[in-house]
């Protein structure tokens, strides 16, 4: 009796080896070697951002049972998830706060990596993927802002559906696929959301997929230090270790989110009306606020060209540099760049100081 | 017919003629796609309020109106006029409102302001307000988006 049973057991293993082959994978993962040193902190960051990434999928699935996107029921959907809906307010709070968290974390990721200078050969298209997954992040900000359709929103929006226009050329048709015609109206929001809960999701998993693909076949940068010296880095196995010691960065930042989430809920402002005046003190999300106080540091009026226009030629012309970066830094790994290191401090030092500045004015 | 040299061989030849087609067939499918991202523009070409609806506005003072799916201004001058405007910030697209007691228009998205008669005259708005036409016709009164003939 007994023996049938394990029989059966063994069979019902095999069945799922059979056909799966998982046996094989959890081998490969227990061979996959992490370098451990005092840079290793940095690697959590990547899975901390595929954490709060299925937190928004989970909890976006929930609120798009009952959210309707359409001008005039849009506010009111979202009262209903915040009041009528079960613990509705909680969900809509974390979807929130773990938004908040996963950019921010993606600005850590990315920062980490820029100043250990990991972008470099043969990382190169790693890093570029990444800095598609940047601007998807926070078209995924920028999309889900409009959704509660409140007058702070329209009116971000508003701004930064008209911005594209200064980009020569293409700029006014850029400006009038992203609103769905010449006015933010009814057209915007129905986009906005297909943008957030299809459009972007599909760009984000396939962009993932094919960056964790190139990590996976380019191998974890080791540390420039240990690199240049020679020496060999400590490293522990994929698994079981490394996945524990992530686990317990998922536990805290679970933990803290939801805790956030509780203490500060996210509320929700006055419906947004087309017609009505734009209240005061209109400000964009925080992860946009050092482009929002550069824009405003530039004059009307630049001899021939409008302030604007030259800011924001100036910001994509960063962005560009930023983008191929691994081209224009193309040593070899082990060279330190100092210049690089520099010119990253100090942008960053001017993004986080236009980000207070603004939160203070 | 063979001709004697040439400068594409056939396989060259019919490459790109099957690339072609294929190319032309490709873009012929996206075409349509692509036209119907965005739709077409439209503007009203004139609104029409009733008199009785405005005949109360006093001078100095206004009233919002709907033009399209953007704000209308309505504004009664010292001297009695009408004048109208399309309600909109001419810098990056926000709603303004007029403020009375300063006699100007207010944008709060960069605090740009308009003068009463609606040229920017501080903060970033680089052209002033867009000015709506406004005639009398017997109880009605027509704003219209060009100045009549
Ligand atoms: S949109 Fe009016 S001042 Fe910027």
């Amino acid at each position: 009796m007994i023996n049938r049973h394990k029989n059966l057991r063994e069979k019902k293993g095999n069945f799922w080896e059979e056909r799966l082959g998982l046996r094989a994978i959890i081998n490969f993962l227990r061979q996959k070697k992490v370098p451990l040193s005092e840079h290793t902190i940095w690697l959590y960051t990547g899975s901390l951002i595929l954490l709060f990434l299925a937190v928004q999928v989970i909890t976006g699935i929930v609120l798009a049972l009952y959210y309707k996107p359409t001008v005039a029921e849009a506010h009111a959907s979202v009262r209903r998830i915040m009041t009528e809906i079960p613990l509705g307010w909680i969900i809509r709070s974390v979807h929130f706060w773990s938004a908040t968290g996963m950019i921010a974390t993606v600005f850590v990721h990315m920062i980490s990596i820029w100043l250990l200078k990991s972008y470099r050969r043969p990382r190169e298209l790693t890093w570029m993927t990444g800095v598609f997954l940047l601007i998807i992040t926070l078209g995924f900000g920028f999309s889900g802002y409009l959704l509660p359709w409140d007058s702070l929103s329209l009116a971000a929006t508003k701004v930064g559906t008209d911005i594209p226009r200064v980009i020569p050329l293409i700029g006014g048709w850029i400006s009038k696929f992203l609103r769905g015609g010449e006015d933010v109206g009814a057209d915007t929001l129905t986009r906005f959301y297909l943008f957030h809960i299809c459009l972007l999701p599909l760009m984000i998993f396939l962009l993932i997929g094919f960056h964790i693909f190139l990590i996976q076949k380019l191998g974890i940068s080791h540390p420039l230090k240990y690199e240049m010296r020679g020496i060999k880095v400590p490293e522990i196995p994929f698994w079981p270790d490394f996945v524990l010691r992530e686990a317990r960065v998922w536990l805290i930042a679970l933990g803290v989110l939801i805790t956030v989430a509780i203490f500060f809920p996210r509320s929700l402002g006055p419906q947004a009306d087309l017609m009505a005046p734009t209240p005061a003190g209109i400000k964009p999300e925080w992860y946009f606020l050092f482009l929002f106080q550069t824009l405003k540091l530039f004059p009307s009026q630049i001899i021939f060209i409008s302030g604007e226009t030259l800011a924001i030629l100036i910001i994509l012309l960063f962005l560009g540099l930023f983008f191929f970066l691994p081209l224009i830094d193309n040593q070899p790994a082990r060279k330190k760049g100092k210049i690089i290191t520099a010119i990253s401090v100090i942008i960053i030092i001017y993004a986080i100081a236009m980000t207070i500045w603004s939160l203070f004015e | 017919m063979k001709f004697k040299y040439s400068c594409l061989s056939r396989r060259r030849f019919l490459s790109w003629l099957g690339g072609g087609w294929l190319a032309t067939f490709v873009c012929s499918l996206i075409y349509p796609l692509f036209k119907a991202i965005t739709p077409p523009y439209r503007e009203p070409d004139e609104v029409v309020l009733l008199i009785k609806e405005v005949i109360e506005l006093q001078p100095n003072s206004v009233k919002y109106f709907s033009w399209g799916i953007k704000p209308g201004i309505l504004k009664r001058n010292d001297d009695g006029q009408l004048i109208a405007f399309v309600g909109v910030c001419t810098h990056l697209d926000c709603n303004v409102q007029y403020l009375p007691e300063k006699r100007k228009f207010f944008c709060a998205c960069h605090e740009g302001w308009y003068d009463e008669n609606g040229l920017n005259i501080a903060g970033p708005p680089p052209k002033p307000l867009r000015r709506l036409f406004v005639y009398e016709e017997s109880d009605h009164l027509i704003i219209r988006r060009e100045e009549k003939a």
